[in-house]
């Protein structure tokens, strides 16, 4: 009897989380955070009642919760959601950890850095090491503020045009520049011979389709897929240019940087997401996952929804360019986005950031590539969805746009570490002693 | 987006860009073309814009099959012949494989 219904309501509704039904549900007050002035989006016109769960006609369902509780919740999200996440962050994670087991590019420490790291390393002292790399994650931590609230400004100054062109650059950049590369390294590594012509072909569909499909109209999963595309090469590029130990580090410090962005009341992203709120506009093709389920066939309400869904991740140029990760400004930590629950009974699905993406395959990624064995990542890959989980199960409870960085990057920064240097040498010496448990 | 919840001009509208932007050398898009609109052009119930979307689906599929011929031709010479060429073959490889002739 869920509304959710769709054709592939393979997932039983009575797990941990139960899904509301209710046709004329009322809105939850989304505060978006998503701190990239990402959809306030056209759903959020239509008359929606601001109440919460007491609805009079509503009908609940016994929620039974993780911790065992017999509330009477009505909790958004089922595990039908749960898994809409799990699998592109999943997927990402894979292409990730693929390409680093496989092209030795990207695992190849070069002296080349990002500008944004400008501290090098010195891997012969402990101490100027970790100075070091605290200073590297200071500086890229300034940027990225720096480059939210100038994001922040613009919106509210209404400087869509400079914004939208923003963007456009760096979503370009990513789908041209970077994946030129990746697919050069990809050929090297498994020695095939390409020709000129046949590249450009290649890179330029390649391209070009993505650009339709992100920032105009495409088929979901296209556009879907090519999501996850971007976020793994952009996890790659992070890979190979941060240095080891600044990585670790800016990964806590974006954790924490995403808490405070997004809760706290005069955090810009959640400054950026109010303002979107109170126009009540939907905003630009942004770089937001959306795991849209399945549309009700029903009403002809044409309005259409996902056009402003997208928020977009401006990837800035890693590399050189003066376009700075307002990507990761932006996409800090996904905020979850919220979808009401129209009264058309239509589930919007989730919606994730893409920074997060992106920083959850850098953790699993790094993993990979320093931890030595697949242990390691693996253990990585369980903290991570297990940290999702959680935060869909608060977003659920809560019924706001939650930073998604904080809780998965913790787990899994505790299951690396701990793996690395506990679970490791203990299995080796196992192992070496022909002792099965 | 989903198809389901656009009126038929728009989509209409929709798979006639895609059929027209697939000339600027990309059959990729006319490939997306075929596989979005495939259903909505042979498999729904008639109505009205629905002869004209099944036309650019078919000649969107048309010219991704000449597309597929051109390229599968191109790649096969050039595989095969890359050795032979010599100078122009390097010339025209972005990767040259290693330890071959």
């Amino acid at each position: 009897m869920n509304t959710s219904d769709s054709e592939e309501d393979s997932y039983n509704e009575r797990s941990a989380l139960v899904q509301c039904e209710s046709p004329t549900i009322p809105s939850y007050n989304q505060d978006h955070d998503m701190s990239l002035p990402q959809e306030t989006d056209t759903k959020r016109r239509r008359p929606v009642s601001s109440g919460l769960d007491e609805p009079g006609p509503v009908e609940r369902e016994r929620a039974s919760t993780p911790d065992g509780e017999e509330e009477e919740l009505t909790l958004k999200y089922g595990a039908k959601h749960v898994i809409m996440l799990f699998i592109p962050v999943t997927l990402c994670m894979v292409v990730v950890v693929a390409t680093i087991k496989s092209v030795s590019f990207y695992t190849e420490k070069t002296s080349q850095r990002l500008i944004y790291t400008p501290f090098e390393e010195d891997p012969n002292s402990v101490g100027q090491r970790l100075l070091n790399s605290i200073l590297n994650t200071m500086v890229m931590i300034s940027v990225i503020v720096v480059m939210t609230i100038i994001l922040v400004v613009l919106y509210k100054y209404r400087c869509y045009k400079f914004i939208h062109g923003w963007l456009i650059l760096s979503s370009l950049m990513l789908l041209f520049w970077f994946s030129f590369m990746y697919l050069g390294e990809v050929f090297k590594t498994y020695n095939v011979a390409m020709d000129y012509p046949t590249l450009v072909m290649i890179i330029w569909n390649f391209g070009v389709v993505g650009m339709i499909c992100i920032h105009w109209k495409g088929p979901l999963r296209l556009q879907q897929a090519y999501l996850i595309v971007i976020s793994a090469l952009m996890a790659l590029i992070f890979i190979k240019y941060l240095p080891e130990w600044s990585a670790w580090v800016i990964l806590g410090a974006i954790s924490i940087y995403d808490l405070i962005a997004v809760l706290c009341p005069k955090g810009p992203l959640r400054m950026l997401v109010e303002t979107a709120q109170e126009r009540n506009e939907p905003i630009f093709p942004a770089l937001i996952y959306s795991s849209a389920m399945v549309w009700m066939v029903g009403m002809a309400d044409s309005s259409n929804p996902d056009s402003a869904d997208e928020r977009q991740r401006n990837e800035g140029g890693a590399l050189a360019q003066e376009g700075v990760e307002s990507e990761d400004d932006a996409a800090q930590g996904g905020r979850r986005r919220y979808s009401a629950e129209e009264d058309l009974e239509e589930d919007r699905g989730v919606k994730l950031g893409l920074g997060d993406f992106i920083f959850y395959s850098v953790l699993v990624g790094k993993a990979a590539t320093t931890g030595g064995d697949w242990n390691t990542t693996l253990a990585c890959f369980v903290a991570i969805l297990i940290g999702l989980c959680l935060t869909l199960l608060l977003l659920a409870i809560f019924k706001k746009a939650l930073p998604a960085l904080p809780i998965s990057i913790t787990f899994g920064l505790v299951f690396y570490f701990s793996t690395d240097n506990l679970v490791r040498p203990f299995m080796d010496s196992l192992a070496a002693h022909q002792y099965y448990i | 987006m989903n198809l389901e919840r656009i009126p038929n001009e728009e989509k209409l509208g929709l798979s006639r860009r895609y059929y027209l932007g697939g000339f600027a050398f990309l059959p990729f898009l006319w490939l997306v073309n075929v596989l979005w609109f495939f259903r909505e052009a042979f498999l729904k119930p008639t109505y009205t814009e629905q002869p004209q979307i099944k036309s650019y689906v078919k000649k969107s599929a048309l010219g991704l099959i000449v597309w597929v011929a051109v390229l599968t031709t191109w790649i096969t010479i050039f595989q095969h012949f890359r050795a032979q060429w010599g100078e122009v073959g390097d010339y025209l490889s972005f990767t040259i494989p290693l330890g071959t002739a």
